[in-house]
């Protein structure tokens, strides 16, 4: 097969810094190579070189044997190169169509062609083998799992040649993963070369060909085949051997932390009970909308209950009352932390503490005890950097969400409600997440973790409940579950979920 | 959730509204109207068809502005022919808007106070082209075909009357401040332009300077503040040119703070109470210059003269003239008790 | 919708000054604002400008502002805006006129009431922010026509003296009497200076080192993430709009005092001069980002730039195209946002 994009020794220097120190990388055309790679060690600024957002210091890269365009977008756009960055870019308010051809509309000059974009938007939807999403609604109200395959045909509407996907499943749950497979699948029929970055090892092997591993602005390793165990890819990854991904499983023990009765919100959560004891960690599997996030969301009290009772320590919460659930020990960790949990221009310091001032003020806030506090915590989590006053916005995904967790572990939390804890976490700070909530939990805390990604809930959890349309129709004990196992009971027994519901 | 908020919305828009609507329209509650009564009855005039005059001015936020108001409807209530309707704007724009309403409405006269006489002289002519004559009050329009008669207070005779009587009091020697109104309105720039010409007359030799002269927007806060510079800036000031009564009592309040209303008097113009209060007492406000609101009655006759045809009596033939100039007077202590009785609040 | 710029940040590049130290910046760079426009002040006019008496009478006119505006910090901190403060200015001092009557001449009734009804009227705006839900542009929008017309209304457009309140002596008023406020001094430094400066320093202390305080700036920098934080939002947001009425009041006392009477036009736009001198003093409009030493700063230089020109006997025109330019080489000279 032919090479479709080569790339030699590339280097990308920023002032003191070198982002990336010589890469070497090539894609076959209808092949799917994914790249692998922590936080840091330069995916980014690879994909933003080949795509032309960034301008390469050194190095050459060809597609189909002619060099693209340094820091030429649109350029190198008009080569065939498409990207789809993990935050989508697509405007929440326009529809479908005027979405894909954002900036290259059809037109009867001088005005649009609607008719021309609604037709060519049809036929690159149903070239997806999805011509079901329509193409006049507006892109905000579908699902992220429509949104990704919109912003695969806005790819698409160019003449795409390559394809690269930064981290595509992110958002997606277990079905619509299959779905964007086969799109994928469909792509490299067409001879399209198709790079594909992700944190999931095992999806890796599922949807991949070959592989390149990344670190330190380095490939470490490259054309390896996808069928390369994990333990390898993670020792290119990491430069070291990671033991064991997933900790000790902790122990239940019989006291109970938090009890929910009968929980009640329609139409999302329809009468559910559960028990978290302390030293446990119960995981709530299920597909998207199946009504996980909106549990927590109900016992932490940011939604206002239809019926229900919600106890901590065998006393009642006092529903809707975010700040009560707070004082008397529920901590929660929300899925989207850079929206819901952190103030981005704040310091880490002010982000650890804000939901346990009273610790550190009577009348007037004690600045360097709280400073000297948070900096505690962020250590003992080994966040990195450490910095208190480090802007939230500069780090990781990961260490982000160590900021969240050292805001509850400052206030003592008693009961921690985990929302897709290593969304978008690389595999080196998953394996310290599950490590510190294992020991969080085998300490006496209580947790509830909801995961969308199965390996990870067999994985670490004493127990799983699996949910299903707002129900909990499973429970499975964590030393014996399977992924499959779980899937069963996530799925109804008909479809694969519709996409053009409205987000929930 | 997303109906509640609609509805929500709906009420603050119409509250909004409505508020808008009544403070802009203002003194609805104020229109008189008038029945025609087809034969002669005893007092004022009547003609046998009734006399439809709407009136616009700006916002009577100024005791000057909200004199003209009452003298224009106590004019119009004179009349048993006149049905009178006054409009008020909140600015230059929203008068404009209000006009073309009115010209809608088809009245037989318009009488306009423009806030701006430039940016209102479009739709002016756009009703004098509709057929409906304009009568302009105090401030101008620009083009000559945008009103059918004038009345306005001679400003430039103001700021001559103020540059002979300062001239007088400082014996050609001494350095004054002037402190305008508006900038870029006519009355402006004539009333500065009355004092500066007449000075160079007066006093050729230079005597009077004139050391700053700064806008104080007919506002007494704004002429507080711009006072308070000056005086930072100018320590040897002998006479304070204001271009208002009311904006003046911030300039007052400004000389009298720091001390030096001993060193310098002051004058006004308009004949508001107070300033009459003031130069009764004597001290630092020493003049003002009639500017009689008054005009304001004369305009609304003029323009039922005008809708019914007829014109002043004494003139041959008789005809209403093109432009009226109403006199100034020069009030001081002297004969403030005449002048008393025309102050307006 | 940003690409992936998050995915890249932690390269440890050198100079990601974070945003504490980029606020740091900015106030410096206003600051040499200040310090610049002294200068020129001083070189222009020698003899006037660089003159204990020109300061006293620059801090004195900034003051009435610098109330307001302090208010206005915490306000746009919470992503929020006040268009109404210069209306409710007149009319809690047309308020506070009635209140005392034709013969009144009680300091203390004045003061206590215009403060109480511009409280009042905070408390309007604060309710229609934070229960109706309406979106505070609109609301404050609203309360600035309605005050103005209150203003107008309650003594049918007249002004009222408050020549009498000089607590029995005239011309020398007496201390914390009405017109004391105006001109008093002590130890040489006017009155009104003592309010501007004590309000700017109890201001600081509350946003940066109290926790509600912190919870203001919160509710600004990301609304959700504060309430899942167990921040009373709603409680917040409504508390900033009182607080801003509040001083909306305490400024009336200082103008009032000084110009002798309550005016009913007063007030004009002044709620512009206090958004600008916030903003160019570094708060950010979108929330979650406020410095009272940035306004504190803001307000001198628009003080500054007014006295000066004034006192050059600038002609309007050139007033106006000056005040413009050197407010946008203030906002350039501090950092701007590189995101999107």
């Amino acid at each position: 097969m032919t090479k479709l994009l080569e790339i030699h020794n590339l280097v990308k220097e920023f002032p003191g810094v070198k982002a990336l120190q010589g890469v070497d990388l090539d894609v076959l055309e209808a092949e799917v190579h994914c790249l692998l790679g922590a936080n840091g060690a330069g995916k980014s600024t690879l994909i933003k070189c080949v795509s032309g957002a960034l301008e390469p210091t050194s190095g050459e890269i060809l597609l189909e044997g002619e060099p693209l365009p340094p820091g030429d977008p649109a350029g190198t756009l008009k080569r065939g190169v498409a990207t789809i960055y993990q935050e989508l870019d697509l405007v929440a308010d326009l529809s479908v169509a005027e979405s894909i051809f954002l900036a290259h509309e059809p037109r009867r000059w001088p005005l649009l062609d609607l008719d021309k974009m609604y037709r060519e938007s049809e036929a690159l939807l149903a070239r997806l083998g999805h011509d079901a999403i329509p193409v006049r609604a507006k892109v905000g109200r579908l699902r992220p799992a429509a949104q990704q395959i919109v912003s695969i045909a806005r790819a698409l509407s160019g003449d795409v040649r390559l394809l690269i996907m930064d981290e595509p499943s992110a958002i997606l749950d277990e079905g619509e993963i299959k779905t964007l497979f086969e799109v994928v699948r469909r792509l490299t029929a067409e001879g399209v070369g198709v790079v594909y970055i992700s944190h999931r090892l095992d999806e890796i092997r599922r949807i991949g060909d070959r592989v390149t591993v990344l670190a330190d602005g380095r490939t470490t390793a490259t054309g390896l085949p996808a069928t390369t165990p994990t333990d390898e890819l993670v020792e290119f990854m990491v430069g070291r051997k990671v033991d064991q991904l997933y900790p000790e499983r902790p122990v239940s023990t019989d006291r109970v932390l938090l009890e929910v009765r009968d929980a009640r919100r329609l139409p999302a959560v329809r009468g559910v009970s559960l028990k978290v004891h302390a030293g446990e960690i119960v995981g709530l599997g299920g597909l998207v909308g199946s009504g996980r996030t909106e549990l927590l969301r109900l016992i932490y009290g940011l939604d206002q209950p239809e019926g229900g009772e919600f106890l901590v320590e065998g006393k009642p919460l006092r529903p809707n009352r975010p700040g009560h659930a707070i004082r008397r020990g529920l901590g929660l960790a929300p899925e989207d932390r850079k929206s819901q949990a952190l103030v981005l221009d704040w310091s880490e310091t002010k982000n650890v503490t804000i939901a346990d001032l009273s610790r550190f003020s009577r009348v007037l806030l004690d600045v360097r005890k709280e400073r000297a506090s948070a900096h505690e915590q962020l250590r003992s989590l080994n966040t990195v950097p450490d910095d208190p006053d480090r802007v939230v916005r500069l780090l990781s995904g990961g260490n982000q969400q160590k900021v969240v967790l050292a805001r509850w572990l400052l206030h003592e939390c008693r009961v921690l409600l985990l929302d897709e804890p290593t969304r978008g976490v690389d595999v080196a700070t998953k394996a310290e997440i599950y490590r510190i909530v294992s020991d969080l939990a085998t300490s006496g805390l209580g947790v509830l973790v909801v995961s969308s990604e199965l390996e990870e809930l067999v994985g670490i959890c004493t127990r799983i409940l699996v949910m299903r349309d707002g129900e909990i129709v499973a429970e499975v004990a964590g030393n014996v579950a399977t992924e499959h196992e779980l899937l069963r009971h996530a799925v109804a027994p008909t479809d694969a979920p519709e996409l053009t519901e409205e987000v929930v | 959730m997303s109906r509640k908020r609609f509805i929500i919305s709906i009420v603050a828009a119409s509250l909004l509204a409505i508020g808008t609507a009544a403070c802009s329209v203002g003194d609805s509650e104020e229109v008189t109207r008038t029945v025609t009564v087809s034969d002669t009855t005893a007092g004022g005039t009547s003609s046998g068809r009734t006399v439809t005059i709407i009136a616009s001015v700006p916002p009577t936020d100024h005791g000057w502005l909200g004199a003209i108001s009452k003298d224009a409807k106590a004019a119009a209530d004179q009349h048993d022919d006149v049905d009178f309707e006054l409009l008020q704007a909140a600015d230059a724009d929203s008068q404009a808007q209000q006009i073309e309403q009115a010209i809608a409405q088809k009245p037989d006269v318009l009488v306009v106070l423009p806030q701006d006489g430039a940016a209102l002289t479009p739709v002016a002519q756009k009703a004098e082209r509709a057929g409906i004559p304009v009568v302009n009050i105090d401030r101008l329009f620009t083009a000559p075909d945008a009103a059918t008669a004038t009345v306005l207070g001679d400003n430039y005779q103001i700021g001559v009357l103020a540059a002979n009587y300062i001239g007088d009091q400082l014996k050609c020697n001494g350095n004054v401040v002037e402190i305008q109104g508006l900038a870029g309105i006519s009355v402006t720039t004539d009333r500065t332009k009355g004092f500066t010409d007449t000075l160079k007359k007066k006093c050729p030799g230079g005597g009077v300077r004139i050391v700053a002269s700064q806008p104080g927007d007919f506002n007494p806060d704004k002429g507080l503040t711009v006072m308070e510079n000056i005086l930072q800036a100018q320590s040897d000031i002998d006479a304070v040119y204001t271009h208002d009564d009311d904006m003046a009592q911030g300039v007052v309040q400004a000389i009298r703070n720091a001390n030096r209303d001993d060193d310098m008097f002051l004058t006004g113009v308009g004949g508001s109470q107070d300033a009459m209060k003031q130069i009764e007492e004597g001290g630092l406000y020493r003049a003002t210059f009639l500017y009689n609101p008054n005009m304001a009655g004369t305009a609304v006759n003029m323009a039922r003269l005008i809708a019914l045809g007829q014109g002043f009596s004494e003139l041959v033939p008789p005809e209403v003239p093109r432009q009226v100039v109403v006199p100034a007077a020069v009030v001081t202590q002297d004969n403030v008790s005449e002048y008393e009785k025309y102050a307006f609040n | 919708m940003t690409p992936a710029q998050a995915a890249e940040p932690d390269q440890g590049g050198p100079e990601f000054s974070d945003r504490l130290k980029a606020l740091r910046l900015q106030e410096y760079g206003l600051a040499a604002v200040v310090v610049l426009l002294f200068i020129a002040g001083s070189i222009l006019k020698p003899e006037t400008f660089p003159t204990w008496d020109n300061v006293r009478n620059m801090l004195t006119q900034a003051s009435v502002i610098g109330v307001l505006a302090i208010g206005m910090t915490f306000v746009i901190a919470t992503a929020g805006i006040d268009l109404s403060v210069g209306s409710m200015v007149a009319a809690a001092g047309v308020f506070g006129g009635i209140l005392i009557g034709t013969d009144g001449t009680s300091s203390l009734v004045f003061i206590l009431g215009a403060i109480a009804f511009a409280t009042l009227l905070g408390v309007v705006n604060a309710t229609a922010v934070a229960y109706a839900r309406i979106v505070p542009f609109i609301a404050t929008l609203a309360m600035f026509s309605i005050a103005r017309g209150v203003a107008l209304l309650l003594n049918d457009k007249l002004p009222v003296s408050l020549l009498d309140l000089n607590g029995g002596s005239f011309g020398d008023p007496r201390p914390f009497s009405l017109l004391w406020f105006g001109n008093g001094r002590i130890f040489g430094i006017p009155a009104s200076v003592y309010v501007f400066v004590a309000i700017t320093i109890a201001g600081w202390i509350v946003l940066n080192r109290t926790r509600y305080g912190r919870y203001v700036v919160a509710v600004g920098g990301n609304r959700e993430a504060a309430r899942i934080a167990g921040v009373p939002v709603r409680r917040i947001i409504f508390s900033v709009y009182v607080l801003s009425g509040l001083l909306a009041g305490v400024a009336t006392v200082l103008l009032c005092a000084r110009l002798g009477s309550a005016s009913p036009v007063s007030g004009n736009l002044y709620e512009l001069d206090a958004i600008g001198a916030v903003v160019i003093g570094g708060t950010s409009l979108a929330g979650g980002r406020a410095t009272i030493v940035g306004t504190f700063l803001g307000v001198l230089t628009f003080a500054l730039i007014f006295s000066l020109m004034t006192q050059l006997n600038l002609s309007t025109e050139v007033q106006q195209v000056t005040k413009g330019l050197i407010v946008l080489g203030a906002v350039l000279l501090q950092r701007s946002e590189s995101r999107y």
